[in-house]
């Protein structure tokens, strides 16, 4: 949808709905500050655009790269915001990244419980659950029955850790490669992790194709 | 001991630990305002206009009651418009009256009082 | 081309850091996170406030206190967070999980407070 920001007349946000008391106030505090020149219509629509291309795809696509090249995975780990600043991904909001690596004995997942804190460089924007109340509540509490709604079930033997954002450190999990990939291409293993495996709520996997989706 | 300390020291915004139901499952597109919101939470950030910091002190200043009944976006919104007052950026009355002439732009009736 | 040595701490041993530059805690240490109720602002959790946890790492660079940066300090007071893992078991009575299940949290330097022995 086409983004509508000008300086003197911006238009309101659908053609056929009235905004609503919220998208008038966000209006209007923006002109108000185009105005005042604290902030330009070139910022926003620039911002709009940095957003918008940031997707889970990279995320799946340093996974991806992880699993195939020690290397890399090894520069992951130690350092992950810089080791994805070699794809080109910027970390526009000044925050570092730990990549969290599941293995047989340790499964994690992310959570911020006091607001919304989530890898946004490098998946994107946060699912409304990730910032809800049951899961910002329970993950810390009670990870397991969480993950067992997501249809997750974590082995006793397995330990579950669970990491709260409070600063400016973000994470990113990176799971497991699945069972029976040996000869899959970069391109087929990035597009086994889901966006939820990197939160951590659940396992890459190979779907099951028992019927082409509609 | 007072019966609302319990009020003050938590964070209305916090609920590491609370009682919770089940996961909820619902994400959604987000509307183009909502994205130009977020778009200026990082805009006034990088700027340090309103930082990131002030923007999550803002929103829980909002209270239990506003914070339970606004929506994520709807919560920056409004938490700006309050920090922007408090540094004297903008007046109430300049965001009130800049409201009413968005809306008369859409076509809406004004309903703001001016009591 | 020469191999040069790399340069050592030790090769100037009169250097004196500043207040903060030094982190107070390292890795392994033993800590317990404050008990104490901020008003307004902060971004310690209640959940955590009073229990004990082991320094799991020291986070760089230094960074503003986020309780003061929250009211729009963007300068100064810079002090190290430090990744803090405390067994869940520790945060729960009655936690029904594995006892090796445990949080990972990053906690500002002056929340913490060293456990001995």
């Amino acid at each position: 949808m086409n983004q509508q920001i000008h300086d003197h007349t911006p238009a309101p946000d659908s053609n056929h709905a009235a905004p609503g008391y919220y998208e008038v106030m966000e209006t209007a505090v923006r002109e108000l500050l185009f105005e005042r020149k604290l902030i330009t219509p070139g910022e926003i629509r620039r911002q709009i655009e940095v957003l918008d291309s940031r997707t889970p795809a990279l995320g799946a696509k340093v996974v991806a790269r992880a699993w195939v090249d020690p290397e890399f995975k090894a520069r992951l780990l130690a350092n992950g915001r810089k080791a994805c600043e070699e794809f080109g991904i910027s970390f526009y909001d000044e925050t570092d990244l730990i990549v969290l690596e599941n293995t047989d004995e340790v499964h994690n997942l992310i959570v911020c419980t006091l607001c919304s804190c989530y890898p946004r460089p490098v998946l994107g924007l946060p699912p409304d659950w990730y910032k809800l109340k049951p899961y910002r509540a329970r993950a810390v509490k009670e990870p397991r029955s969480l993950l067992a709604e997501f249809g997750t079930v974590i082995p006793e033997d397995v330990e579950v850790r669970v990491s709260d954002s409070t600063a400016t450190v973000r994470y990113l999990v990176l799971p497991q490669r699945p069972a029976s990939t040996e000869n899959y291409s970069e391109e087929q293993l990035a597009a086994l992790v889901t966006r939820d495996a990197m939160i951590g709520v659940v396992k890459a996997e190979i779907p099951e194709t028992k019927e082409m989706p509609q | 001991m007072t019966q609302t300390e319990h009020l003050i020291k938590h964070l209305p915004t916090e609920l590491g630990g609370l009682d919770a139901g089940p996961l909820v499952r619902v994400e959604h597109d987000l509307e183009p305002w909502e994205k130009r919101c977020h778009a200026l939470a990082d805009v006034l950030d990088f700027h340090k206009i309103i930082s990131t910091e002030e923007k999550r002190r803002g929103v829980s200043a909002l209270g239990s009651e506003i914070v339970g009944s606004l929506t994520y976006y709807e919560r920056w919104i409004v938490a700006f418009a309050n920090i922007l007052f408090q540094k004297g950026i903008l007046t109430p009355e300049e965001l009130a009256v800049k409201m009413d002439e968005v809306m008369a732009r859409s076509g809406e009736e004004t309903t703001s009082c001016t009591i | 081309m020469a191999q040069r040595a790399q340069p050592m701490a030790r090769d100037f041993p009169d250097i004196v850091k500043a207040d903060g530059e030094q982190p107070i805690f390292a890795p392994d240490d033993q800590v317990r996170i404050s008990m104490r109720f901020p008003i307004g602002h902060f971004r310690v959790p209640n959940y955590i406030r009073g229990k004990k946890g082991i320094v799991e790492a020291v986070i760089e660079p230094t960074i503003i206190n986020n309780e003061e940066e929250g009211f729009g300090r963007n300068a100064g007071n810079k002090r190290h967070y430090y990744r803090i893992a405390i067994p869940l078991t520790e945060l729960w009575p009655n936690y029904a999980g594995s006892s090796n299940d445990g949080l990972r949290i990053e906690v500002f330097e002056t929340w913490l407070e060293r456990i001995r022995g």
